[in-house]
């Protein structure tokens, strides 16, 4: 149990990705080794198309490597049927979105319910958790608005909220500060770094932004579907 | 359980078009549900006229040919009889109406036995047996029409070239599965008249109706009749009442057959138009059917959103159409308005649930394809979408 606890949370082994368009192979990471410790807060950066959002769904499960492994909290996501992968994902990950996707029939409350749905809890359990999540990030007195209610930055953290629901080891977020104005996206890349610091969360973050990068404790650039900078060379190109 | 307010909110996500699929439903069933209903109802009274032990005889050439009313008396003469009566089919006009009610003329010495089930006040009774141009009338016909005892009821030959003046002496009732929208009135009147007119068809009797002393012996007494005029001008074929009401329908044609392809034909073109909006609904939703999978929503749970969404939507447009019909059909005036031709028509609770579970499947059929689609959806995809 010690071992698994000094492991890194995510390993990636020699992790390869391609795709196929029509008949031709489209390589879009190459023999990729990565280890991300547990508690770290890293930035992914690099142009469109290197392979930052592959990579994030390599690790969440979404997508399998070609070759290589990937494995988090000790499980080799290869080895997963398709059915038990769906289950870890919802038991191990958070997701946040550039576009928030919440759903526009729900209240912000009921987005938040959402993953916790999959769960054994009872109603009144699962009441508790929502109101937890929409206090931490800021919005107990939005639970009964629908999105179309509510301001960009306010969706973004009822996503927030819905990927921390079931209080999950790692948080993966797809460029959450896209499509927020610059005082928006700095009070989430605030609650992110609350997430990280307060609650202990592995977060890994995809962005073009390199105000939002800063806020990691590392930040990884990739090109062509390799890392090419690591921390202090980042920074300094940026 | 749970995930029921998500399937009722995304049913009323899309309001206009959840309507128009709701309705197109909805009316279709409504439709079905008539239809279904009078074969129902159709089954039942040939199932309840068993318990009144009568036989229905007519020509042996078909109901066109008519039997001579000598044939009457020699029935009642007939061991297991207990009375027989002639009916015949009169046909005639009163005033303007464009559908005709239905006219017999009978016997009223007997004819309260051979339809027991009827009930018309021994008063009524006995002064219509002593009146020639009395007549009496079903409940039911008697308050469509606003007759009151002693209204003059005057009939115009269409099929016969008399006409009768006709004075309402009694209305009988019975249970509701009863036709109460008949006419009755004294055979011997028609056939004075007939006879005055150098009819060919004085004489005739129409069909013969004969009550049985029990069931047990109604093959017997059947087949003895039969037996009795087979070498007579007028032969015979003999049936019981179910027999004849089912031998009556089917002279238009296989109408259960004919009925049950169109419904089949309108079920597949339901399924057509419900499977199109879902799959419509569903595209729009790429997206959020893509971030269902991937905060750990299973394949299987996809699919049966999916189609518990398919299932409410036909479900509310099938019980809006059905249950409607029910309602609307149980009301008497309603039902004599839009359906005069029908004496008796109701929408049974066997036809409601039945076409209440059709519409489910209904639902449960148009889902499956866009069910399938969203829980084979890769989420990778579905993510990179933008709507």
């Amino acid at each position: 149990m010690a071992d698994a606890a000094l492991r890194p949370l995510v390993e990636l082994r020699d992790v390869s990705k391609d795709y196929y368009r029509d008949k031709f192979r489209v390589p879009v990471l190459a023999n990729t080794n990565l280890d991300i410790p547990r508690g770290e807060f890293l930035a992914i950066m690099g142009p469109s198309g290197s392979g930052k959002s592959t990579l994030l769904n390599l690790v969440s499960g979404l997508d399998r490597a070609t070759t290589g492994t990937v494995r988090v909290n000790d499980v080799d996501l290869g080895s997963l049927s398709e059915s038990k992968l769906t289950k870890w994902r919802s038991e191990t990950l958070g997701f946040i979105f550039q576009l928030y996707n919440l759903m526009p029939v729900l209240t912000a409350a009921e987005n938040v319910e959402l993953p916790l749905l999959l769960t054994g809890l009872t109603r009144r359990q699962r009441a508790e958790h929502v109101k937890t999540a929409l206090a931490i990030v800021g919005l107990s007195e939005r639970m009964d608005h629908f999105p179309r209610q509510l301001s960009g930055g306010q969706e973004q953290r009822v996503a927030i909220a819905r990927a921390i629901a079931t209080d999950p080891l790692m948080l993966l977020a797809d460029e959450p500060t896209g499509n927020l104005d610059a005082t928006a996206a700095h009070e989430i890349l605030d609650l992110l770094g609350q997430l990280n610091e307060e609650f202990g969360k592995t977060i890994i973050m995809v962005t073009h932004d390199p105000r939002a990068a800063r806020r990691a404790h590392r930040i990884l650039r990739l090109e062509k579907g390799q890392f090419v900078h690591t921390h202090a060379d980042a920074l300094g190109a940026i | 359980m749970k995930f029921l307010p998500y399937v009722l909110r995304n049913v009323l996500r899309n309001k206009l078009r959840t309507l128009f699929t709701c309705m197109s439903i909805a009316v279709s069933l409504f439709l079905l549900a008539l239809l279904y209903a009078y074969i129902e109802v159709q089954d039942e009274l040939g199932a309840k006229s068993v318990n009144y032990h009568r036989i229905g005889v007519v020509h042996a050439n078909g109901l066109t040919f008519t039997l001579p009313i000598s044939h009457v008396d020699k029935v009642r003469t007939m061991p297991g009889v207990k009375a027989a009566i002639p009916l015949a089919w009169f046909g005639g006009v009163y005033k303007d109406d464009k559908l005709p009610f239905a006219q017999f003329a009978t016997d009223p010495q007997f004819v309260m036995q051979v339809f027991d089930e009827l009930t018309l006040p021994d008063a009524e009774l006995r002064a219509w047996q002593g009146d020639r141009a009395g007549c009496v009338v079903g409940a039911r016909l008697a308050e469509k029409k606003g007759w009151k005892i002693g209204d003059r009821i005057p009939i115009k030959g269409a099929i016969y070239p008399v006409d009768l003046n006709l004075t309402l002496i009694g209305v009988y009732d019975g249970p509701d599965s009863s036709d109460r929208e008949m006419l009755w009135f004294h055979w011997t009147y028609m056939d004075e008249l007939l006879k005055q007119s150098r009819n060919a068809a004085a004489g005739a009797a129409g069909t013969v109706w004969v009550k049985g002393e029990s069931a047990e012996v109604l093959p017997e007494v059947m087949r003895r009749i039969d037996e009795r005029f087979a070498s007579s001008d007028a032969p015979t074929r003999s049936m019981t009442e179910q027999a004849f009401q089912q031998m009556f329908t089917e002279m238009v044609g296989n109408v259960q057959a004919f009925i049950r392809n169109t419904a089949l034909a309108v079920v597949f073109s339901l399924v057509c138009v419900a499977a199109n909006a879902m799959a419509m609904s569903l595209r729009e939703r790429t997206r959020e059917v893509a971030v269902l999978r991937a905060i750990g929503f299973s394949r299987q749970l996809v699919m049966s959103l999916v189609l518990s969404e398919a299932v409410a939507i036909a479900f509310l447009g099938g019980a809006l159409g059905v249950i409607g019909a029910k309602i609307l059909f149980g009301i008497e005036s309603v039902t004599s308005t839009l359906l005069p031709i029908m004496p008796v028509f109701y929408i049974p609770w066997s036809t409601t649930i039945f076409l209440l579970g059709v519409s489910a499947v209904i639902g449960l059929v148009s889902g499956i394809v866009p069910a399938w689609r969203a829980a084979r959806l890769s989420v990778v995809d579905g993510l990179r979408k933008v709507v």
